[in-house]
């Protein structure tokens, strides 16, 4: 029964951890940088769902959609400031990660002044409140509404990605940005809205994050930012799908553990890491190319 | 129908192209014979605007496109298929379909069906990633797909590299078939592809040191034997 309810659960987790991850995957697709704010942008997506409620009542159900153009709009614009100077960069890759970690620490410091440090949370009751039942076993409903929510975002925007011009012009500038200019797509454009939409779905996650996590609080970032690395190396860097399939994967496993071996939990997404570089590099859904 | 004159250029302040000139006519194939390091990737690489043209004229149709970002070269008519020539992480069909991005033709369906007719082994792997490819169909889909973008020049960075003998034939004659509708300019250092040339260009050191037909290349044995040791 136990391990039903772990796993069961872990899937219902794990959506919502592979919304966590996915917003980072699609800023290293975009731009090839790993995105020390990640996190913070999740904070701030909980804050913005906070506030929304407190001061309108407005549904974080509805704050999900909310948030959407408001981030992908900050994310095109943060991308086109800071890509040229990237591109120009003789170390782009340091250079973004000083940018970014940089950007964490203001992100953190702005939130706490006009939240406060203290922990903020929403009530249950903002979302409905039944528990699922299956097999026997009751799941709270924060953990089947948010998979509720996220499932169909997750599938709009993989449709988005495999099923629409502009979804196959960033899977070109992904794969290759060069060629991409080549093919005449407008690869800034096209990775400036692609950066957005990597912001907007780490904010939607953050809005259920408040949930998941229990609350919101300034300091949060720098653990989301790992353990949505540990996703995306654990999936394959830059790959979508599989970054999907392994939130699921490590909501799981992270459930297995809650429930056999609940003082080790947390360690899940270091072992997911390591286990991942010593066993297999390019991650679960990597690949490698055909030479010649 | 591509007057290049005097163009200079290189890659971030160190110079590598000193002094290229050549002139392309419609539907001629010119091969831009070099050894490693010419410069032949960098000229091309600066002719479709990946690097800057520091000096000199570059002129289509009699029409400056210096000053075009890339995609306005494209949609001018300008291809360029580089050496890898493909999106190794997207389907064959995906890598074809990108080539309409630029077209005013609507029948994208019939423009792929055209290159699968072709070249029918790309048929059979319609689906399959282009990174798994081998290298043969990958300089294909690469072909493929800058003809389906309709270039009136098409830009050709060494479409030999990373190929057995076998395959370097099969994509000679496949290029082969394309003459007369398209304007070549194939960057190689296989002499290979002067089987299929009308016009030759030789860069060495940055700079054009020979420009004229191939009939003429060949009668040149000092030129031959400086820069390729054929004797």
């Amino acid at each position: 029964m136990l391990f039903e309810y772990a796993v069961i659960g872990g899937i219902l987790l794990g959506i919502f951890y592979a919304l966590l991850a996915v917003g980072l995957n699609v800023v290293y697709g975009a731009q090839k940088i790993i995105n020390l704010a990640h996190g913070d942008i999740i904070m701030l997506g909980g804050y913005g769902a906070w506030e929304l409620y407190n001061t309108y009542h407005i549904s974080p159900i509805l704050s999900t959609i909310i948030v959407i153009p408001i981030t992908v709009l900050f994310g095109y614009l943060l991308n086109r400031l800071i890509a040229p100077r990237l591109v120009k960069a003789s170390d782009p890759e340091m250079l973004s990660l000083i940018l970014f970690f940089g950007l964490s620490e203001v992100i953190q410091a702005l939130a706490s002044l006009v939240f406060g440090s203290a922990e903020r949370s929403l009530p249950v009751s903002s979302i409905p409140t039944s528990r699922l039942v299956l097999f026997g076993q009751g799941y709270p409903a924060t953990w089947w509404v948010s998979a509720l929510v996220i499932i169909p975002l997750l599938a709009i925007f993989v449709i988005f990605l495999y099923r629409t011009s502009i979804g196959l012009q960033v899977r070109a500038v992904i794969s290759d940005s060069v060629e991409a200019a080549v093919a005449g797509i407008n690869s800034k454009r096209v990775s400036g809205i692609y950066f957005g939409i990597g912001f907007a779905l780490a904010a939607c996650a953050g809005v259920w994050g408040v949930f998941i996590f229990g609350g919101v609080s300034p300091t949060e970032g720098a653990a989301i930012t790992i353990t949505a690395f540990a996703i995306i190396v654990f999936g394959s860097l830059g790959n979508t799908l599989g970054t999907i399939a392994a939130g699921i994967i490590f909501g799981i496993f992270y459930q297995l553990a809650q429930v056999y071996i609940p003082s080790w939990s947390n360690l899940v997404p270091y072992a997911l890491v390591i286990a991942t570089m010593l066993i297999r590099p390019q991650g679960l859904f990597g690949r490698r190319q055909r030479i010649a | 129908m591509l007057e290049v004159s005097q163009l200079t250029s290189g890659y971030g302040s160190m110079q590598v192209l000193w002094d290229i000139s050549l002139s392309v006519k419609e539907n001629e194939i010119q091969v831009v014979l070099g050894a490693n390091g010419a410069g032949k990737s960098t000229f091309l690489k600066v002719a479709i605007g990946l690097l800057p043209l520091w000096s000199g004229d570059l002129k289509m149709n009699g029409t400056n496109i210096a000053p075009l970002a890339v995609a306005e070269r494209v949609k001018h008519g300008l291809g360029y298929m580089s050496e890898q020539g493909i999106f190794p992480d997207l389907s064959v069909e995906e890598n074809l379909r990108l080539g309409s991005l630029r077209t005013k033709t609507k029948s994208v369906g019939d423009q792929i069906d055209n290159i699968y007719e072709r070249f029918p082994e790309l048929k059979e792997r319609r689906k399959s990633l282009a990174g798994g490819l081998s290298g043969g169909q990958r300089k294909l889909v690469g072909i493929g797909r800058a003809l389906i973008s309709e270039p009136k020049i098409l830009l050709m960075d060494e479409p030999s590299s990373g190929l057995s003998p076998r395959y370097v034939n099969e994509v000679i004659e496949r290029l082969a078939e394309l003459r007369g509708g398209i304007t070549l300019v194939i960057a190689e250092q296989n002499i290979s592809f002067l089987s299929i040339a009308d016009t030759v260009s030789v860069i060495e050191g940055g700079k054009t040191r020979f420009t004229g037909s191939v009939s003429d290349f060949n009668n040149n044995d000092t030129l031959k034997e400086a820069f390729f040791g054929i004797e």
